[in-house]
């Protein structure tokens, strides 16, 4: 369970970021968060993954403070988590394989353990046949289809995901929504920022409103 | 435990591959260094070895008065004879020692025959115990023999072997010191590249952090990146040793006589050589280690 008490985040003065968000995110939800560009979003997803610290506010993740982890032991919450970011955050001189094997390296994954895991997820994103080339050489919506299978290798709890369809045409927008739908299935929570309506509408069993960093409306669709 | 073993490696290799301009810099400074250190230290091997070698062969030779009486001479070899560092003392004959030196010096053969006697006075040649050779015992009881009736003159070679023993100390001294100045140059020159390295790799740093790395887990590629650089440059500088131990005399052919012994390189021993590169690749990690504490939190 995810829950957030009362969140503010300032970047700069005179302006929020966040404004008294509050939040109870069950385990196993799919959610999106939505809103026009700068209400917020970003900043949502990376305090959750505790990227950026909020200025006020309590997060808990079961029951966790996460605020009141040690940076030495932030790791352990990173593992749970897997995360897209919007600017893909790749490793450019390393092959497709490695940049997806990375989340099971840290964890001292075994070697065959690794390849048929980074296999199958490169399968999901249909990247497979691509997975010895450089991300430099691949197009900006494959390199997304990147970020996204290292989001989701090592089976993380939760997922958070920013923009994840952003730069994909709306048939592969569905598939990969549909691919974090079925992680959704397995058990993980998956948070979605976007304001790509028409996925929303399709997919979002739970939807986010955010403006100007507050929360202006919450839909659920049991 | 293998596969991060093997993934330390491999990001070490491809690190030390994609800066290997500026990292092959770092191993050349390192690698001339160790050279210094190591020309200097197998100088001061020579210079210690030949001071061995002339103590471990020190004799004393005591000239006597040509008018002594055979009982006077021997009453002087008794009191030679008696102190404990004494090994052994033998009587030199006047017709021995004019035989020893028309051995020694042949090209003088009709000098020594134009002698109408033999000039050469006996002597008793005392030879010390390898323990006490040099010591102040020996010193002191030459000095004392030096004043005896019947002893004309005393031939003591224990200043060669302060000689040697001494550049051998002053060879180590300016090997420590100029080795020190340019290992502590390598030092920084290390953490600077090490540096450079984490910057280029500030992306991938924050990545691995993202995804649950733990700071060990960042660090160790830069870690044993400068250990490596560190043992490549020692290395080298090994190598380099060898090629310098047998080219030097060879370059220096026979013009400078004597003084050729002294500057002769003899190779380091197995301690040395394991410290050598012991000390590069400590150069290699403690430089990685301060730059990249710097620069990934604690």
């Amino acid at each position: 369970m995810i829950e957030l008490f009362h969140i503010w985040k300032q970047y700069q003065k005179p302006y929020w970021a966040l404004s008294d968000v509050s939040l109870q995110i069950s385990d196993g939800d799919f959610y999106f968060v939505t809103g026009p560009s700068g209400s917020g979003k970003t900043t949502l997803l990376r305090t959750i993954f505790r990227e950026i610290l909020p200025t006020e506010g309590q997060i808990l993740i079961n029951g966790v403070n996460i605020l009141k982890i040690h940076d030495n032991r932030i790791y352990t919450l990173r593992r749970t988590m897997g995360i897209v970011f919007q600017d893909f955050r790749l490793m450019f001189h390393r092959t497709v394989f490695d940049n997806v094997a990375v989340p099971l390296q840290v964890v001292g994954a075994g070697r065959k353990e690794i390849r048929r895991r980074v296999f199958s997820t490169l399968q999901k994103v249909n990247l497979h046949q691509k997975m010895w080339e450089l991300p430099s050489r691949l197009s900006y919506g494959e390199q997304q289809r990147v970020a996204i299978a290292r989001a989701v290798v090592n089976n993380p709890e939760i997922i958070l995901a920013d923009e994840p369809t952003g730069n994909l045409d709306p048939e592969l927008a569905f598939e990969i929504i549909t691919l974090f739908k079925e992680i959704n299935k397995q058990g993980a929570t998956v948070i979605i920022g976007s304001h790509d309506r028409e996925l929303i509408r399709h997919f979002g069993d739970n939807i986010l409103f955010l403006q100007k960093g507050k929360i202006v409306g919450r839909e659920a669709r049991a | 435990m293998i596969e991060k073993l093997r993934f330390f490696l491999k990001v070490t290799g491809n690190n030390l591959w994609q800066f290997r301009t500026r990292n092959l810099f770092s191993v050349t400074i390192i690698c001339l260094s160790f050279l210094t250190v190591g020309i200097f230290l197998s100088l001061s091997n020579n210079l210690r070895a030949t001071a061995r070698e002339l103590s471990s062969n020190m004799s004393v030779a005591f000239y006597l008065d040509k008018n002594l009486t055979a009982t006077a001479v021997d009453a002087i070899r008794q009191e030679i004879s008696r102190p404990a560092f004494v090994e052994s003392v033998k009587l030199v004959t006047p017709d021995e020692a004019l035989q020893r030196f028309r051995t020694s010096f042949p090209e003088l053969a009709d000098v020594v025959a134009g002698l109408k006697g033999n000039p050469f006075p006996a002597s008793l040649e005392l030879r010390v115990n390898a323990k006490a050779s040099a010591s102040k015992e020996v010193v002191a009881f030459v000095e004392g023999m030096k004043k005896r009736p019947g002893v004309t003159d005393v031939l003591f070679n224990q200043d060669w072997v302060e000689k040697m023993q001494g550049f051998s100390r002053l060879a180590g001294a300016i090997g420590a010191f100029l080795g020190g100045i340019l290992i502590l140059t390598s030092f920084f020159i290390i953490s600077n590249v090490v540096k450079l390295n984490v910057f280029a790799r500030e992306n991938e740093i924050e990545i691995l952090r993202l995804v649950g790395g733990t700071n060990l887990f960042i660090r160790i590629p830069f870690w044993l990146e400068g250990i490596s650089l560190g043992l490549l440059g020692s290395l080298l500088s090994l190598g380099l040793l060898f090629v310098v131990i047998n080219l030097f005399p060879v370059y220096l052919g026979t013009s400078l006589g004597a003084l050729q012994e002294l500057l002769r390189f003899r190779y380091p021993d197995l301690t040395q050589a394991a410290a050598l590169l012991g000390g590069g690749a400590a150069t290699g990690f403690i430089g990685s280690a301060t730059s990249v504490s710097k620069f990934l939190k604690a």
